[in-house]
């Protein structure tokens, strides 16, 4: 039976902790045939479904980009994920050695191709990040097709910024900017980012919309602040991308849950403009 | 979803060929499982049959814990703590016993073999009581046998019994039930007072619906809907499980026969409404039609309203007996159903209800119209850990159907709305109809007559009965 | 089918009964309607005349004998520490379900219609695939019936493979697809063919039983105008009497939307399927607590929605309602959903005139 639901297998090779209750698995696949196919559907952007048996399955992005080379027939995944449910929770309780079930790769892309040339910024807000990882990557790859690169990453606090270490990484590169900022409140003695709110941070920054593509990701709150910041500078609906995020149980478009309107997240997304976005019903 | 594929079933697949009993002992912390450990120490001897869970204190113990237990397929599930007084929390074995009398006579309802679910008090220094009270039970799990297994259904129908001995097929007209246009005019006239003084932001009632001769609730936000309003021998719905939720919004106005007043009572008791936010509307009733037949709800009830309102929509509340309603009521028509299903064998009544559950659809459209299952979050959705499967399947139909009935002994006010509504008839009613049977008898106690009463099982006196304790 | 191919056939009771139990003798799963405790469900059965065929509907269409309330999609267990995954055992039987009323059957042709257009869903498809669907004219349409408002009428033959018709005490029966033929084409030689008188009086019986349904039908412009009116405060008087159970969802025939839970332990268990509702709370619910659908009001919108508008959308302005009319029947709150699109349409209606008007 060519059976959908049923995942592959997948070593964790990997455990680090983003924040206190964040943190990234790095994952292989036990089966090289199982990884081939996973590898060809593969891009930026789309989502998988992780088992953890006896819990259940939980969704999440894939935090990393396919290689710019495939090394081999390996094929690594990531993901990124908050302890906040049934399943996050057992997930968290497994070490690295351990094998859950992953199925994947399901939904659309970022819109990769479209961005060549321009310039690019990235907002992240919280675990939000973990979505812009692996376009960040991806560009980051492939830096000289791409113009100026912005990442914003805020959170709360200090302590709840995702992917501290990578971004000195991304902040060496060429013509990289890296702005890091946490909510009025959230700094620590050390802190020696930004402090504000990442709409307010965004338009301090005062970078125009001319030849910029954005990505904003985050909590639903920030988002809605977010689209008014960019408004106000003069970005078309058109420019920027987010990701939608909805309960999803098959990934596939047969469960009826993640709707938005006539709108799969599932199916159709995640990633859609913000421009797709304004059509949508107020279901979200 | 197999019972074959849990541990504990395997355990006793493979000692099938000369089987042991399985049963699973829940002790608390600070009598039984020290008296165990004396049992012990001092080298008694007595059958391995059980496994020991330690608990904090019986208090703890919920019925979940027990279901799961048979459910994963032990035959015996014996429950054991301090002596009445010796608790290390002055009263979590009291308040246990009481829900233990209950959710033992519900199991022995549904067909479990009494000898399956027992309870003793075994202190720390009683190693050799312990020891006997294993012996004993482990004697009366074995005379009982393998448990049949839990959620499977066998011969669909053999026991389908179509309601059963009811009275309520026999019943004609009674008097006075032709006679609701004045009921119905005085209900208009006192929504659309109500409405328009502002006393109340909506008015909760009955309407026509779609389908000829159907009624169904309504809304009333303001005085030109008050014509919608009825009042027929279809308004069988009990209103007071909307009120929880649309007192968020304002002053309430809701119609109420006499069974619905009890819910209101039990609302009340419970903290769950706020009685200067409601305003009662009796309704002197003749009895509600179920499928033409008169409701086994109205049978030994008066009809009247109930003090507790605060306006009524008939004039001078009727006296009974013009009614032509027997007022020395009990025994309950229910009862009669009931007295049927506790003469059967037990295992025809595990089947009867396996069967029952079995056609369960898990729309939980009963807890839906029950005025008295208001909780934020159900227990059949709470998955951390996940005690009633999800599957709609014999095991979590039986599990859900068992604690939703458990839920509400001791509260439910015996509108039988859950039955009425179940679209796979599941007599649900019945099995309320037994827990309300069992607290009376117990302890003394109906359902819906005191908003200030203590809920029975949130209650215990000290001499409550215990003779079904070792 | 080839000229040769005779219009249907004209059975007496017992051949049909006897039709039944020959099936059931080679093997093939027979499930039809059973009457029990005051309800008739399908079932399967051992014997063809526990099978009624009388007028009036089940209490539930037959969908789960395609799409089960529940069932594993895989099993696991643990062996050495690694995990095993196993596919469903193969089925082992074919089924016929017979006495499938027109609106049910045209409710498994929307199941067929989600779970095998677009990703296929194997388990889905390797029952149907098996199953063989005879349907069973109606004589009669009970106030809550509409199905010629929702496209079907009390003939139709969407979804199924054969159709029973009875007349004057006995049985015109047609084959529909080749997989119908297959059913009958052992019993068949010895039956009599129907005529063409036998049509007739079949088509009399059709338009009798359909000028007795009431309900207009949804209008073809219908589900464009809905998916406009989201925002209407119409929605607000239609859903808020919901008590948020599943009655609707579950006992109709085109409602599929599912649920998958881990049965089991770390050990061994299965992922389960079961059904689901939209009028849950939890259906939506986010780990978080966010719920974009919080109260009855939004996912009474949605199951409407869903049906009339986001469904005929995406399916050339195919309902995902077959007017069976159970949910209306059987909701507790007597919701009537063809009363609450007619609403909705009339307030979105009302909605562009006043803006136009302004």
């Amino acid at each position: 039976m060519d059976n959908p639901y049923r995942p592959d297998l997948m070593r964790i090779v990997g455990v680090r902790d983003e924040t206190p209750d964040v943190r990234t698995l790095e994952l292989d696949f036990l089966d090289r045939e199982a990884a081939r196919e996973f590898s060809t559907a593969w891009g930026p952007g789309q989502f998988g479904h992780f088992t953890v048996w006896g819990a259940g399955e939980c969704v999440f992005t894939i935090a990393n980009a396919p290689p710019l080379r495939p090394a081999g027939g390996d094929v690594r995944i990531e993901c990124t994920f908050r302890a906040i449910g049934k399943v996050t929770n057992a997930l968290r309780g497994l070490a690295s050695g351990e094998i859950i079930g992953f199925r994947g790769p399901y939904g659309n892309t970022f819109p990769v191709a479209d961005w060549k040339g321009r310039d690019l910024m990235f907002i992240g807000g919280g675990i939000g990040m973990a979505a812009l990882r692996s376009p960040i990557q991806y560009v980051l790859d492939r830096r000289a097709e791409f113009g100026q690169i912005v990442i914003l990453n805020g959170a709360r606090t200090a302590s709840d910024l995702v992917y501290r270490e990578e971004m000195w990484e991304w902040q060496k590169k060429d013509g990289v900017r890296v702005v890091r900022t946490v909510d009025p409140g959230g700094e620590t003695p050390e802190w020696d980012g930004e402090v504000g709110l990442l709409p307010h941070v965004f338009e301090r920054l005062a970078l125009g919309p001319d030849g910029r593509a954005v990505v904003v990701c985050g909590p639903p709150v920030m988002l809605h602040f977010m689209f008014l910041s960019l408004e106000k500078l003069g970005y078309s609906p058109q420019q920027v991308v987010t990701t939608l995020e909805n309960k999803m149980k098959c990934g596939i478009g047969l469960c009826g849950r993640c709707n938005i309107g006539p709108f799969f997240v599932c199916r159709d997304g995640p990633v859609v403009t913000w421009a797709q976005m304004q059509t949508m019903p107020k279901d979200m | 979803m197999d019972s074959a594929a849990t541990p504990l079933a395997q355990a006793v697949d493979a000692s099938a060929s000369a089987w042991q009993p399985h049963i699973i002992a829940f002790v608390c912390h600070w009598c039984t499982y020290a008296g165990a450990d004396m049992a012990g120490t001092t080298r008694r001897i007595y059958p391995p049959n059980v496994r020991i869970l330690r608990f904090p204190c019986t208090g703890r113990m919920s019925p979940l814990f027990i279901l799961r237990a048979f459910e994963q397929g032990a035959d015996g599930v014996l429950v054991s703590g301090c002596h009445p007084g010796d608790c290390h929390y002055v009263q979590g074995n009291y308040f246990a016993r009481r829900r233990f009398a209950v959710f033992r006579a519900l199991l022995e309802f549904l067909g479990v073999d009494p000898r399956r679910l027992q309870f003793s008090w075994v202190s720390a220094s009683e190693g050799v009581k312990w020891a006997r009270v294993v012996e004993e039970v482990t004697q009366g799990v074995r005379d009982a046998g393998p448990i049949s297994p839990w959620g499977r259904v066998q011969d669909h129908g053999r026991l389908a019994l179509v309601r059963f001995a009811s009275p309520a097929d026999q019943a004609g007209r009674r008097p006075g039930e032709d006679e609701r246009a004045p009921v119905l005019a005085e209900l208009r006239r006192a929504a659309s007072e109500l409405l328009s003084s502002g006393r109340i932001s909506r008015l909760i009632g009955y309407g026509e619906s779609s389908l000829p001769g159907k009624i169904v609730p309504v809304f009333l936000d303001n005085v030109a809907d008050a014509s919608v309003l009825a009042w027929t021998d279809g308004c069988s719905a009990n209103l007071a499980a909307y009120l929880p939720a649309a007192m968020r919004s304002g002053k309430v106005g809701i119609i109420v026969k006499s069974c619905d007043s009890k819910a209101v009572v039990g609302l009340l008791q419970e903290n769950q409404i706020r009685r200067e936010d409601v305003v009662l509307i009796g309704v002197p009733c003749t009895g509600v039609r179920v499928n033409g037949r008169l409701a086994s709800k109205c049978f030994n009830c008066d009809g009247q309203v109930s003090p507790l309102c605060d306006l009524s929509a008939g004039g001078a509340r009727p006296a009974a007996a013009a009614m032509g309603v027997q007022v020395a009521v009990p025994p309950d028509v229910r009862d009669a159903d009931v007295g049927y299903i506790e003469s059967l064998p037990l295992l025809d009544r595990w089947n009867f209800w396996q069967n029952q559950f079995a056609r369960c659809l898990r729309c939980y459209a009963c807890r839906a119209v029950c005025p008295l299952c208001y909780c934020e979050t159900c227990i059949a959705e709470k998955h951390r850990p996940q005690w009633i499967s999800t599957s709609i399947d014999g095991k979590g139909n039986t599990a859900w159907n068992v604690v939703r009935a458990f839920h509400l002994a001791g509260r439910c006010i015996g509108c039988d709305e859950c039955s009425r509504v179940c679209p796979a008839n599941i007599r649900l009613d019945l099995l309320n109809r037994r827990l309300a049977i069992e607290v009376e008898r117990r302890f003394g106690y109906r359902a819906g007559q005191d908003a200030v009463a203590s809920p029975p099982l949130a209650s215990f006196r000290q001499d409550d009965s215990e003779e079904f304790i070792r | 089918m080839s000229a040769q191919t005779p219009r249907g056939w004209w059975l007496t009771e017992r051949e049909l009964r006897e039709w039944f139990q020959q099936l059931i003798a080679d093997g093939t799963k027979l499930v039809g309607p059973v009457d029990e405790d005051d309800l008739r469900i399908f079932r399967q059965v051992t014997s063809a005349d526990s099978i009624s065929l009388a007028a009036g509907k089940t209490q539930w269409s037959p969908k789960e004998f395609l799409l089960p309330r529940s069932e594993p999609l895989y099993a696991y267990t643990f062996e050495d520490g690694a995990p095993r995954l196993r596919d469903p055992e193969p089925l082992l039987a074919d089924q016929a379900i017979v006495g499938v009323r027109p609106c049910d059957a045209a409710g498994l042709a929307r199941l067929d219609s989600v779970f095998l257009s677009g990703t296929r869903d194997p388990h889905y498809q390797r029952r149907r695939d098996r199953t063989t669907v005879v349907s069973l004219s109606c004589v009669d349409a009970t106030p809550d019936c509409f199905c010629t408002a929702a496209g079907g009428t009390p003939h139709g033959e969407e979804g199924a493979d054969a159709i029973l018709i009875p007349l004057a005490g006995r049985w015109l029966l047609r084959s529909i697809t080749p997989k119908g033929a297959g059913l009958l084409a052992r019993q068949r030689h010895a039956w009599p063919e129907s005529t063409a008188e036998h049509d007739v009086a079949a088509e009399n019986q059709r338009r009798r039983v359909e000028e007795s349904m009431r309900r207009s039908p949804v209008m073809p412009e219908w589900p464009a105008l809905l998916d406009r009116a989201f925002d209407l405060p119409v929605w607000q008087h239609l859903g808020e009497r919901c008590m948020s159970c599943s009655i609707c969802s579950y006992v109709c025939p085109s409602c599929s939307c599912f649920d998958m839970q881990d049965e089991g332990n770390p050990w061994c268990g299965s992922l389960c399927r079961s059904w689901d509702s939209c009028t849950f709370g939890l259906f939506t619910r986010h780990a978080s607590g966010h719920n974009p659908r919080p109260t009855q009001v939004e996912r009474y919108r949605q199951r409407v929605l869903h049906k009339f508008a986001y469904f005929p959308m995406e399916r050339d302005g195919r309902l995902m309602c077959v007017g069976c009319g159970r949910c209306i029947l059987l909701c507790p709150a007597g919701i009537d959903i063809y009363e609450a699109v007619r609403a909705v349409v009339e307030a979105q209606r009302n909605e562009v005139g006043a803006s136009e008007r302004s």
